[in-house]
């Protein structure tokens, strides 16, 4: 097993790791004009409520530095990681963003996870013309609503996600559906997206009962479900989503309707979790599969190795600590695009920071490789929002099994935007 | 530069309101798991534990109590003379944090300074303070550089302390801690953090070389806060000699506080009570927030500033009721000023109850990353503790044994928190009014009041919250 590489592992093989590759680091990065490193300002949710994900996300970007960093560093130069924690908190996002770019001198932001605080931080990233790389799925980038300093090239969107599930639980699952969500914006885009696919293929939406955020005790919400529904699409996130699931089969018993759920309600959760139990048979939606595959793949194998992740997506120290598996690797892929964007345009400093964005716009697929351990991808440079493989996995013996990869055409639909006629 | 960020603010505040947050915390497995535990039985148990020694207590003879809070003589040693030179020590290692916390990592997860402020010293050593004994006496990072200045300058003091300021400007400057603690909006950034130690620091060192060392003990809030949970450790100075006894024992035998430092005592347990009410999704809901797609804390600095003066206010307020009208019960005239400081240090066990109850999960994760810093506190590489590279986990909020574990021992705190102080009321009853009868009747209002209060706390930990 790969030594385990956390933040100080990672700057410890930037200073001393290189000696594995006989090389001193002074030769190593020598053919480089200059060997300063380039500063990649991670904005991190380290604490506030996007804690659990920002911990995985840390991880994450951590391992990638290190494997970019063994690997030559970025024409030829090291990358170093300045992660600031922005509290999960808009107003502190945007504070992040001008911190990257005015006291530490980075070269691109990157990292934001809460779509609200994308939203908070990408103006400020646009105004000081700062390449800003999300892993975020929301639908805002390729919604047209941010700008052209704005990218997500490593993690596809919810949008996307959406709408390629509709075609598998039509054909596999059943044709009427009936919908529980939070009463949010989270849910409404599951509930607006969901349906207009549903409705695309033929299906029917039979209800869509709302939950109150706030809620804890579900059961009165059961009645409301038609009895001719076929497909249960549900979307419930928070500290009462165990409670849900296990009402919902108290509720059922043996005799429920097909269950599709989103791996959100449970990510970093325990599948065999109390409460869970009912969720034997039913099928979830992934990012990226948190248990290793019969046919896993040689790059996902790699990633999960040096991330420190093992085969049922827990931590290789501390097999209950379960990570963010379905959304982490975002960090992975979009550092490894940044590099790629940087090669390409043979970025030296931020006077290049306009030649990066048009060399990452330039860029259409993506092989699956260790960059991109999570599958192929296409990347839309005039939306600047990146497609891939979608997975179905079903709920088997307390794991999660992959019974269907969408194609990339599944999840794609029309531009809404085209950043490259903005201004750099 | 200004045009742009008022365009920058105007942008957010646009967008927020047409697209809002989609994302919400997974982080949710703890409080999952408690929610599916049967802790409307545990609650049950607490409550019916604190009404039965309030019970029990009245059955009591007089003099039980005053046995049981018969300290024990340890030694007749003393370090005294240590202490110029461990506070010195404790100056240095602030000055080397707050230097880390200026130049070393921006994460607060690998930056020794928050680390150190909120989890070794807030969390850690408060608790130590509150169960072993005044370490502060020791650790505090004035009392040595002052000694120093005097003992090489002999400056007098050029300025004598207004006596009636008493100790409001400790009060305040508590509170702004409390403030700092629960409405700022990023207390664990390092260079904010930093700046917030070192002006306070100057400050009060500048205003103690001013108003010489009563400075430190009326205004400076930690040391306020420190001498008073002191009091409620085992171990105690009494007669030139270090003694031991049973928790709240020096309460009984020491001189009461003043009303200054009574007050701060109610302070610390309003202040302990609001951080955690904070995160519920009743207060959410109070102020109209989706706990799901929480904002940020700089989008709630103005509720929490309002929150934490109101919980303190009206925990004051009751109090002073509650004690008074048990006076006025067995016909004792005693002003209120005069019953707070009487009554006021029986809930400091409270306080330091909720104190471990609420941070007893937070201690398990970020004790991990400060033990990490501690090992490479610069980020170098260093490995001096030799942990190897280590994942922090909190694989622990994901099991039900480990939850149940874990929400059993911070119910637990809180319910032994309200048996002693229920205990320790009782006995300042006693021993000011004689019999058990009169002093279970003069306490019947706070006895009720901290039944209620045990309830309150047991409802915090099991409820819904972010």
């Amino acid at each position: 097993m790969t030594k385990p590489t956390t933040r100080r592992t990672a700057l410890k093989t930037l200073a001393a790791g290189t000696a594995a590759a006989s090389l001193p680091l002074w030769a190593r990065y020598t053919h480089a004009q200059t060997a300063a490193p380039i500063k990649i300002g991670f904005q991190q949710h380290a604490t506030g409520i996007g804690a659990a994900y920002g911990r995985w996300y840390g991880r994450t970007t951590d391992a990638a530095a290190a494997l970019i960093n063994e690997g030559g560093g970025i024409n030829g130069r090291p990358v170093e990681i300045v992660a600031e924690d922005d509290g999960t908190d808009p107003k502190r996002g945007a504070e992040v963003v001008e911190k990257f770019a005015t006291q530490h001198g980075c070269d691109v932001g990157f990292g934001t996870l809460f779509s609200h605080v994308v939203i908070g931080s990408a103006p400020r990233a646009g105004e000081l013309k700062l390449p800003y790389f999300v892993v975020s799925e929301g639908h805002h980038v390729a919604s047209g609503m941010l700008n052209r300093y704005t990218l997500q090239p490593g993690i596809t969107d919810v949008k996307s996600q959406v709408q390629a599930m509709a075609p598998y639980v039509h054909a596999s699952l059943g044709k009427k559906v009936t919908m529980i969500f939070p009463d949010f914006a989270f849910g409404h885009d599951h509930r607006d997206y969901f349906s207009a696919a549903m409705e695309a293929q033929g299906g029917e939406i039979l209800a869509k009962i709302a939950i109150p955020p706030t809620e804890t005790s579900f059961t009165k919400y059961f009645p409301k479900i038609p009895r001719d529904t076929e497909v249960l699409y549900h979307v419930m996130v928070g500290p009462a989503v165990l409670t849900f699931v296990k009402e919902l089969g108290e509720f059922f018993g043996p005799s429920a309707p097909a269950i599709f759920g989103f791996i959100d309600s449970l990510e970093a959760v325990d599948i065999r979790s109390p409460g869970l139990e009912f969720l034997e048979g039913s099928y979830f939606w992934e990012g990226n599969p948190r248990y290793a595959q019969a046919d896993q793949s040689e790059h996902d194998a790699f990633y999960r190795e040096r991330v420190g992740v093992d085969a049922n997506g827990a931590s290789v120290t501390d097999p209950t600590d379960i990570s963010t598996y379905a959304h982490m690797f975002g960090c992975w892929e979009t550092l490894h695009v940044i590099k790629a964007g940087m090669e390409a345009s043979g970025y030296a400093g931020p006077g290049d920071r306009a030649a990066l964005i048009e060399a990452v716009e330039a860029m259409t697929d993506m092989p699956h490789s260790r960059a991109h351990p999570q599958g192929a991808k296409v990347f839309n440079g005039k939306t600047h929002q990146v497609f891939g493989h979608q997975y179905i996995s079903r709920v088997e013996g307390g794991r999660l099994n992959v019974v269907h990869t969408t194609s990339i055409e599944d999840t794609l639909y029309p531009d809404e935007v085209d950043y490259t006629t903005m201004p750099l | 530069m200004q045009p742009t960020r008022i365009s920058s603010t105007l942008q957010l505040c646009i967008l927020l309101a047409v697209f809002p947050a989609r994302r919400i915390d997974a982080h949710a497995s703890e409080q999952s798991l408690v929610l599916l535990l049967p802790t409307d039985i545990y609650t049950g148990a607490g409550v019916a534990a604190v009404a039965a020694t309030v019970v029990l207590l009245a059955f009591l003879p007089a003099g039980t109590m005053a046995h049981l809070y018969q300290p024990l003589a340890v030694t007749r040693m003393s370090l005294r003379l240590l202490k110029p030179y461990t506070s010195l020590a404790a100056f240095g290692l602030l000055a080397v944090l707050v230097w880390a916390g200026l130049h070393g990592p921006r994460d607060p997860l690998s930056n020794p300074l928050p680390l150190f402020v909120w989890t070794i010293f807030w969390i850690g050593f408060i608790t130590l303070q509150a169960t072993l004994g005044d370490l502060w006496a020791y650790l505090n990072p004035w009392t040595g550089p002052v000694w120093l200045i005097h003992r090489f300058l002999r400056p007098r003091p050029p300025a004598r302390l207004p006596p009636e300021l008493g100790y409001g400007l400790g009060i305040v400057a508590f509170l702004a801690f409390a403030w700092l603690l629960l409405a700022d909006p990023a207390p664990s950034d390092p260079d904010r953090l930093a700046r917030y130690v070192a002006t306070y620091w100057l400050f009060t060192f500048a205003l103690t070389l001013i108003y010489g060392p009563r400075w430190l003990r009326r205004c400076e809030g930690f040391g306020l806060m420190a001498r008073a949970y002191a009091r409620l450790a085992v171990f105690g100075r009494r007669r030139g000699g270090l003694h031991a006894g049973a928790p709240g024992w020096q309460i009984l035998h020491k001189r009461p506080f003043p009303l200054g430092p009574s007050l701060l005592i109610i302070l610390l347990l309003g202040t302990g009570s609001f951080d955690g009410l904070n995160e519920t999704f009743w207060w959410l809901g109070l102020i109209g927030l989706n706990p799901l797609e929480f904002p940020g804390r700089s989008a709630v600095v103005w509720h929490s500033a309002i929150g934490l003066l109101i919980s303190n206010a009206a925990l004051i307020g009751v109090m002073a009721v509650t004690v008074t009208l048990g006076l006025r019960l067995i016909g004792d005239r005693t002003g209120i000023a005069q019953g707070l400081r009487l009554f006021a240090p029986s809930i400091l066990p409270i306080a330091l109850g909720y104190h471990i109850a609420h941070y007893l999960p937070t201690f398990l994760v970020d004790g991990q990353y400060a033990l990490v810093a501690l090992s490479d506190p610069f980020l170098s590489g260093a490995d001096y503790l030799g942990l190897g590279a280590h994942y922090v986990t909190t694989g622990f909020f994901n099991t039900t044994g480990t939850v149940r574990i874990i929400f059993l021992t911070q119910a637990s705190a809180v319910v032994l928190g309200h048996v002693l102080a229920v205990m320790l009321a009782h006995a300042i009853a006693v021993r000011r009014f004689g019999s058990s009868r009169r002093a279970a009747l003069s306490q019947a209002p706070l006895a009720l009041f901290m039944i209620g209060y045990t309830l309150f706390g047991l409802w915090l930990l099991a409820a819904p919250r972010f």
